[in-house]
């Protein structure tokens, strides 16, 4: 009777099988084959071995969108979670302003990357609301082309995703706080630790889990991020804010680089699987050892 | 301890409070600068760009809904949204319940091929999964691409369910299977509304994925009459030379569906999106 009702159960897993087996893991396989074709989407292909591979490291192109990716990782890693941290930490000593505020600090999460880059493409345009804002301050000297310029643009374009996710961090970061035990907490106040010292020894060491999760998802969501540089600048000016997502969707939609398009998403998904799996790896050591 | 480094700190505190709600608001200040400029007349906007407006017009935003198509692209997106939700809720929970209860070696195999979806990005997968769609005539279909979502989806899915089903005691499984209650009666009467707390959490973790993405309708929507919002206004409008009066209310009406959901779910948005932290 057990076994029959066990193979009844295993039997539920059949439409996410056909589901997740089509649409995902097939595409993957197919799509390591194809990038080491000459495919350009049609159904004539000959396999080209690792060529596609070989170019890509020679294509000065590829080799800059891979480093505009990876510093805009990090300036989006580090800005957002020390802005998320510092948030939380405040938020948490301040208990009649701490639900409002960190509601108020979730609402840009909720819009899309379409719609947050529209607003900030004038913001950050010559007479727009940030040269305004530094104007009206008396700071007129600070004006900048912010996206016109190869020296801001790929900072700016981190802007706007540090803006938009930095209450994200902040609630993950401020749940861990929350969940602090309080005798620890109280025990440490009547030890008269406080200020600086009370955060580097007590509360730092305990939010550990939550810097993991914290950097290992913002991690991930900006090393693919497209829409921010797509609407913002198009991967201009003169390249400076090319990403390996944009030149993905170029090659594969619109250059006649088919199998190169699908071979620069291969090297995305190494990207993102070996980054994000060594920060991971290193941070639960890191937790293991405090 | 004296008095005097007491009143000190709760200055510093009071300090530290001022600054805090100045930072948050400067986090909102770029909304509250859209809505502003959306409700002024461009010759107000051009006279003072950061004024405070002098006349109100809702002008711009019948220009706005009518530039993208607002009515059509809501109710399409509206569309794909809901219904990839139920598929993802109805595959994703059904598949969970073996996963959770079975504990044989190919079951956490599975499971670890579902939780290996949560780190490819949809970049890895568009181009074969356009010419998957092409070859089976789904491109430019609802149901191509409510698949889709189901399928990047899923993963979440699966990882929500099959740690909640494992948290559920199996005695009255065991109970109800004893009184001759098949696996498929148990799953609907015994399993299912217990999942609804955590369906809401995830429901609202997805919608809003599916419903701010512009990559996957974008590349397999090219029927300007299914199109959804997010790729409206991306290939309708050109922010670099539209005017802010026009963008604004773009943006805004884009982003309001979504505000008044938050409003209505705060408590459950708050806690999906914390709980994306697991993912």
């Amino acid at each position: 009777m057990f076994h029959r009702r066990r193979a009844t159960m295993a039997a539920f897993l059949l439409p996410a099988i056909v589901v997740y087996g089509l649409f995902m893991l097939y595409p993957l396989a197919r799509g390591l084959y194809l990038s080491m074709t000459d495919s350009l989407g049609g159904p004539m292909a000959d396999f080209v071995g690792a060529k596609n591979y070989q170019t890509m490291a020679s294509d000065s192109e590829v080799v800059a969108a891979l480093w505009h990716t990876v510093l805009y990782a990090v300036v989006v890693v580090v800005a957002q979670n020390a802005l998320g941290l510092l948030f939380a930490s405040m938020l948490f000593r301040r208990a009649r302003v701490r639900k409002l505020l960190s509601v108020v600090l979730l609402t840009p999460t909720l819009i899309s990357p379409v719609m947050a880059a529209f607003i900030w493409t004038y913001l950050f345009a010559p007479d727009g609301g940030i040269n305004g804002l530094l104007d009206a301050v008396g700071l007129h000297s600070l004006d900048h082309v912010w996206l016109g310029d190869t020296s801001t643009a790929l900072y700016s374009v981190a802007a706007v995703n540090i803006w938009m996710f930095t209450g994200y961090s902040c609630a993950i970061f401020l749940a861990s706080y929350m969940s602090m035990p309080a005798e620890l907490l109280e025990a440490a106040a009547l030890d008269g630790a406080t200020g600086w010292r009370r955060f580097t020894s007590i509360e730092w060491p305990l939010l550990a889990p939550a810097l993991t999760v914290n950097v290992t998802l913002s991690l991930i969501g900006s090393l693919k991020v497209f829409e921010f540089p797509l609407v913002l600048t198009n991967g201009g000016p003169a390249g400076s804010t090319e990403t390996l997502t944009l030149l993905v969707y170029r090659n594969v939609f619109g250059g006649g680089k088919f199998a190169y398009g699908v071979a620069l998403s291969v090297l995305l998904l190494v990207t993102v699987v070996v980054l994000s799996s060594a920060t991971s790896s290193l941070l639960r050591l890191r937790e293991r050892r405090i | 301890m004296t008095a005097y480094p007491r009143q000190l700190r709760r200055l510093a505190h009071g300090l530290g409070t001022v600054l805090l709600c100045l930072g948050t608001l400067l986090f909102v200040l770029p909304f509250l600068f859209t809505v502003a400029t959306s409700l002024r007349t461009a010759a107000d906007v051009a006279r003072s760009p950061l004024g405070l407006p002098h006349t109100f017009t809702l002008k711009n935003f019948s220009a706005a809904f009518s530039q993208i198509q607002y009515g059509t692209s809501t109710l399409n997106t509206l569309l794909i949204t809901s219904l990839s939700c139920v598929a993802v809720t109805a595959v994703g929970s059904l598949a969970a319940y073996p996963l959770a209860r079975i504990t044989q070696g190919w079951s956490t195999a599975v499971y670890r091929l579902f939780i290996l979806g949560t780190s490819v990005p949809v970049f890895v997968v568009i181009a074969p999964l356009y010419l998957l769609m092409r070859d089976m005539n789904l491109l430019d279909s609802y149901a191509g691409i409510i698949l889709i979502y189901t399928a990047l989806n899923l993963p979440v899915a699966v990882f929500f369910y099959t740690s909640f089903i494992r948290s559920i005691p199996p005695e009255l499984e065991e109970a109800a299977a004893i009184d001759g209650c098949g696996a498929f009666r148990t799953f609907f009467t015994i399993i299912l509304p217990l999942l609804r707390p955590v369906t809401s959490t995830l429901l609202t973790f997805v919608s809003l994925q599916i419903w701010n993405d512009l990559l996957v309708p974008l590349v397999f929507l090219q029927d300007p009459g299914k199109r959804t919002v997010m790729v409206n206004a991306y290939s309708l409008i050109d922010p670099h030379t539209v005017q802010p009066t026009t963008l604004f209310p773009a943006a805004l009406l884009g982003v309001l569906p979504l505000l008044v959901i938050f409003i209505f779910f705060q408590r459950q948005v708050v806690a999906g999106m914390s709980a994306g932290a697991v993912k």
